[in-house]
C-alpha cells in the first residue's frame, strides 16, 4: 500500500490558505515586519493592505517563519500523513528554505524538502507536480528528487513599473543594480532559479510586454522543447493592478491561442521587492 | 634647373606647406557649409586632421636627414589618428593610401605619384561604406585619372604635371554643384574637396619655390578643451587660501535629489567657496566644500534632508596637514576608481555627447566613457583611441551620435587589436540612447549589435536649432537667426520662435505608431519652458508617452525622439 504523503508549500507560492485547503495543501504563511510589526500573508496581512502600507512609504522586510511555526505545520500535517514534501520558495531568494532543510533532520527522513528554487506561479507548480506524484503513489523522497532535477526547467520575465523598490531593496545582483535611474525605463527582469537579474530594458510599457513575450517564447522552444501545450505550461503573474494583468493575459493569449493560462497576483516577498505594477510571464517544462 | 623628382626631405616641405596653406583658409572653408546650422566645420576638421600629421612631420624634418619610409609613417600615422569628421576622415585616408605608393621610393618621380594617387583614391573609397560623388572623393579621383593620363603620356616635367593635375581638381570642384543638388540650392562648391584643392595647391606652390613658413605649432592639434586635470596640490598649498573652512557632511536625502537639483546645489557652493565635491549616491549625497561660510552651505543642504557626519575645519589653522588628506578623500570621491584600473570588464561602452544632463543620462545608463563632442566639436580617431585605453573591457560599443563622427569611429577601431570594437552607427543622442537601452547583458556581443542597429532605425529624431546664414533649402527660406527644426533627412521647419518650430517639429515626426516622444532641453532653454513644451504636446498626444529631461546641450534648444 501506497505511503499518504502531505504536500507543504509557502505563501510565495500563491497559494492562498483558502485554495490549500481546497486543493489538499498545507500553506506556511510568510511573515512581514512592517514598521517593526509582524504581519502573516493572507492570515493578518491581505494583499490590499500591504500595498497600501508600501505606498505610504512604510518600511516592509520580509522575514522567515519561525522554526516554531514550520514544525508545528509539519507535525499537523503528518497527524494523518505518513511523510511530507515541503516546497519552499527559491534557496536564492531565501534562507527560509536552508532553514527548512535543517529542521528537516530531525524526522528521520519523513519530511523531505525540496530546493528547487522555484517562486510564485512556478512553485505553485511544482506543488501541482507533487500532488500529481502523490497521487501516482512516489514516496516524499522521490518527488524531492524529482522537482529538483525538475527546477531549472522553467523561467519567469518581469517587468517592473518602476526601479524604486529594487533598489531599495538592495536584493538584486550588481548587472541589475546597474540599470539606469534617470530615464523612466521598463526594466525587464528575469528569474532562472537564481536571483532576480537584469535581463532587458524597455522605453513604454508595449515594448516591454513584446520583449517578455519574445523571451518566452524562445525559452519555450529553445530550451523547454517547444511553444506548445506538449511541452511547456504557461503562467501569468502581476503585483496589484489586476485591470493590466487582464489585459495583458488578453496579449500573451493572443500570442499562444492553444494555452490555458494561469494568472496569481505575485506573492508579496516578491513584491515588496519590485513594487506594484509589475507584470511577469512564466513558464514550466511539462514534467508530469 | 628645376629637378623632376622629389626627394623626402623635398616632400616633407610640401606637405607642411599644403596643410599650412589649408589652415591659413579654414574659417573660409568653414563657410562653404550646405545647411545653415551651426555645425562641425569641415575647415577646422581638416585643418585639425592635417596638422596632427604636420606635427609629427616637422619634428621629423627640424631633426634633418629624412628618410621617405620615416617621413611617410609620420604622415600617415599622424593624420590617422588625428583625423576629425568625415572630411578628416576621407583626407586621412587619402594619405595613407598616397603614402603606401611612395615609400618605397627614395625619390619620387611622376609615374611614382600616379600610382600613389591611384593608391589614395583607392584606400579612401574603401574607407566610406557608402560613398557619394561630388565630395571630396570625387576630386581626388579627377586628379588621380589626370595624374595617371600624363604619366601614361610620358609627362616627365615634374612642375607641369603637378601644375596639370591641380587644375584638373579645381575643375572637377567645381563641377561638385551639378553633382550634388544640395551643394546648388546653397550655391557653394564642397567644402571637402576644397580643402583637398587647397592642400594640393600649397603643396604645388613650395614646389615652385614660394618661401612658406613651416613651424608647426602644438596648439593646433587639439581643439577641445583638455580634460578637466585636477589643480596642482602644491600650487594650491602655496597659494593663500581663499576659502577658510573645510566643510563635509552627508545629506540623507528625504527630497528628490536629481541630476538638475545636483547642478543647482553645485551652482550654489561655487557661489560660495571652491573645491566642490558633491557625490550623490541613491539616498545620501556626500558633500565637500571649501567656505568662508559653512553656515550657508549646512542651511541650504538641510532643505534636501538631514545632515550626518558633519566635519568642518579650519583649514587657515591646519592647513598643510588638511590640504594632504582632503586630496585623498577628494580622489577617492571624486573619482569612483578610474574605470581602466577596475577588473577586466567583458563589455564597455563609449560615447560621444555633450551637455552634463544627456552626459548623466549615458553614465546612468552604464556608458563607461564619455567624449565631449557632438555637433561642433568631432573627436578624432585619435581621442576615440584615448577612450578605448580608457575601458578596461574586451568588446566596447562606440556609439558615436552624429554623422560626422561614424568616420572617425570606424578609423579608430580598425586601429585597435587587443580589443574588440563594434561601432554603433548611431546618427543622434537619442539613437545613442536607444541603442544602450537595448543592450542585453545575456546576448553576445554580435546578436547586441544586431539588435541595437535594428532599434536604432525605428528612432526618429528631431532637433531645434538656429541658421547661421541667409539660404533656401527645400524651398524654405531661411534667414540667419531663423530656428529650425531639424529631421532625420533634413529640414522640417522653420520660424521665429523656438516653441512654436519646435512643436511643429514634433508635428512632422508623429505617425499613427508613435509611441514615445522623448525631449531633451538644451542648456539656453528654461524649465518653464520645456514644461510649457510637454504640457502643449501631451495635450496633443496624449496617447503617447511623454519624456521630459534636462539635457543641458549647447547648440541644440530641443532634441526630440519619436518611436
Amino acid at each position: 500500500m501506497a505511503k499518504k504523503i502531505a504536500v507543504v508549500t509557502d505563501s510565495n507560492s500563491g497559494i492562498t490558505q483558502a485554495q490549500g485547503r481546497e486543493m489538499g495543501v498545507y500553506v506556511l504563511p510568510m511573515p512581514f515586519m512592517i514598521n517593526e510589526e509582524v504581519y502573516y500573508e493572507d492570515i493578518s496581512l491581505t494583499q490590499q493592505q500591504f500595498y497600501e502600507k508600501l505606498a505610504q512609504g512604510a518600511d516592509v522586510v520580509t522575514s522567515q517563519p519561525t522554526p516554531d511555526a514550520v514544525m508545528k505545520l509539519w507535525d499537523e500535517a503528518l497527524q494523518d500523513h505518513d511523510e511530507l514534501i515541503h516546497i519552499p520558495m527559491s534557496s536564492s531568494l531565501s534562507g527560509s528554505c536552508q532553514s527548512a532543510v535543517m529542521l528537516a533532520k530531525e524526522y528521520d527522513g519523513r519530511v523531505q524538502v525540496a530546493d528547487n528554487q522555484r517562486i510564485s506561479v512556478t512553485q505553485r507548480q511544482s506543488v501541482l507536480d507533487a500532488l500529481a506524484l502523490a497521487e501516482q503513489g512516489m514516496d516524499a523522497a522521490g518527488i524531492r528528487a524529482f522537482l529538483e532535477k525538475d527546477k531549472l526547467n522553467s523561467s519567469i520575465y518581469i517587468m517592473l513599473d518602476t526601479l524604486y523598490y529594487l533598489k531599495k531593496g538592495g536584493r538584486i545582483t550588481p548587472a541589475a543594480a546597474a540599470l539606469g535611474t534617470i530615464l523612466r525605463l521598463k526594466p525587464v527582469l528575469q528569474i532562472q532559479g537564481q536571483k532576480l537579474d537584469a535581463f532587458a530594458k524597455a522605453r513604454t510599457v508595449s515594448h516591454g510586454k513584446s520583449i517578455m513575450i519574445n523571451a518566452i517564447r524562445s525559452d519555450m522552444e529553445k530550451r523547454f522543447g517547444g511553444a506548445d501545450t506538449d511541452h511547456v505550461r504557461l503562467q501569468i503573474a502581476y503585483s496589484h493592478d489586476l485591470d493590466a494583468a487582464e489585459q495583458f493575459r488578453e496579449e500573451v493569449q493572443s500570442h499562444f491561442p492553444a494555452f490555458d493560462i494561469h494568472m496569481d497576483p505575485l506573492s508579496l516577498s516578491v513584491s515588496c521587492h519590485i513594487g506594484p505594477g509589475a507584470l511577469a510571464v512564466a513558464c514550466c517544462m511539462k514534467s508530469v | 634647373m628645376v629637378s623632376n623628382t622629389i626627394d623626402a626631405e623635398k616632400m616633407a616641405r610640401l606637405f607642411l606647406a599644403g596643410a599650412k596653406n589649408l589652415e591659413s583658409k579654414k574659417e573660409w572653408i568653414n563657410e562653404l557649409n550646405v545647411f545653415p546650422v551651426p555645425d562641425g566645420d569641415t575647415g577646422t576638421n581638416m585643418t585639425l586632421t592635417i596638422m596632427s600629421a604636420a606635427k609629427e612631420v616637422s619634428s621629423l624634418y627640424e631633426m634633418g636627414d629624412i628618410d621617405m619610409q620615416s617621413l611617410c609613417k609620420a604622415i600617415s600615422s599622424g593624420s590617422l589618428r588625428g583625423a576629425r569628421g568625415n572630411s578628416g576622415v576621407i583626407l586621412s585616408q587619402l594619405f595613407r593610401g598616397f603614402t603606401k605608393g611612395v615609400k618605397e621610393h627614395e625619390k619620387i618621380t611622376v609615374p611614382v605619384i600616379a600610382g600613389a594617387f591611384e593608391k589614395a583614391v583607392e584606400t579612401a573609397y574603401k574607407a566610406v561604406m557608402k560613398p557619394k560623388e561630388g565630395t571630396i572623393l570625387t576630386v581626388a579621383r579627377g586628379a588621380a585619372a589626370k595624374a595617371r593620363e600624363l604619366a601614361d603620356n610620358g609627362t616627365t616635367d615634374m612642375a607641369e604635371f603637378l601644375r596639370l593635375i591641380i587644375e584638373r581638381a579645381e575643375e572637377v570642384l567645381a563641377q561638385t554643384p551639378e553633382m550634388l543638388p544640395v551643394l546648388k540650392q546653397a550655391g557653394v562648391v564642397d567644402s571637402g574637396g576644397q580643402g583637398l584643392v587647397l592642400v594640393l595647391q600649397g603643396a604645388y606652390d613650395a614646389y615652385m619655390g614660394k618661401e612658406v613658413d613651416l613651424t608647426i605649432s602644438a596648439e593646433h592639434t587639439s581643439a577641445g578643451a583638455s580634460s578637466g586635470m585636477t589643480p596642482n596640490r602644491e600650487a594650491q598649498a602655496n597659494a593663500e587660501i581663499k576659502f577658510g573652512y573645510c566643510t563635509e557632511f552627508i545629506i540623507m536625502l528625504n527630497k528628490v535629489f536629481n541630476i538638475k537639483t545636483e547642478l543647482d546645489f553645485k551652482a550654489y557652493l561655487e557661489s560660495i567657496g571652491d573645491s566642490i565635491v558633491v557625490v550623490a549616491d541613491e539616498d545620501v549625497v556626500k558633500v565637500h566644500v571649501h567656505t568662508n561660510d559653512p553656515g550657508l552651505a549646512i542651511q541650504k543642504a538641510l532643505k534636501y534632508g538631514a545632515l550626518s557626519n558633519m566635519k568642518i575645519d579650519n583649514m587657515r589653522l591646519e592647513h598643510q596637514e588638511k590640504l594632504f588628506k582632503m586630496s585623498q578623500k577628494e580622489t577617492a570621491a571624486a573619482q569612483p576608481a578610474p574605470a581602466a584600473d577596475g577588473p577586466r570588464k567583458d563589455v564597455g561602452f563609449i560615447a560621444v555627447s555633450v551637455g552634463d544632463g544627456i552626459n548623466e543620462i549615458f553614465r546612468d545608463l552604464g556608458v563607461d566613457h564619455i567624449i565631449e563632442g557632438g555637433q561642433t566639436m568631432n573627436p578624432s580617431t585619435e581621442d576615440m583611441l584615448n577612450a578605448i585605453d580608457q575601458v578596461n573591457a574586451d568588446s566596447i560599443f562606440i556609439l558615436p551620435n552624429n554623422k560626422n563622427i561614424i568616420l572617425a569611429a570606424n578609423q579608430a577601431q580598425s586601429l585597435v587589436k587587443d580589443k574588440k570594437i563594434v561601432v554603433v552607427p548611431t546618427k543622434t543622442v537619442p539613437q545613442g540612447i536607444t541603442a544602450v537601452i537595448n543592450y542585453v547583458p545575456d546576448l553576445s556581443v554580435e546578436e547586441n549589435a544586431d539588435v541595437m542597429l535594428k532599434e536604432i532605425s525605428s528612432v526618429s529624431t528631431g532637433q531645434v536649432t538656429y541658421a547661421v546664414r541667409d539660404t533656401s533649402i527645400d524651398g524654405k527660406d531661411i534667414r540667419q537667426g531663423d530656428f529650425m527644426g531639424l529631421g532625420d533627412a533634413g529640414i522640417l521647419c522653420v520660424g521665429t520662435a523656438i516653441s512654436k518650430v519646435a512643436m511643429e517639429m514634433i508635428d512632422a515626426m508623429i505617425s499613427d505608431e508613435s509611441e514615445l516622444i522623448s525631449i531633451y532641453y538644451g542648456s539656453d532653454i528654461t524649465d518653464e519652458d520645456a514644461e510649457a513644451l510637454r504640457a502643449q504636446v501631451e495635450e496633443k498626444y496624449g496617447s503617447c508617452d511623454i519624456e521630459l529631461q534636462y539635457g543641458g546641450q549647447p547648440i541644440y534648444y530641443y532634441i526630440v525622439s519619436v518611436e
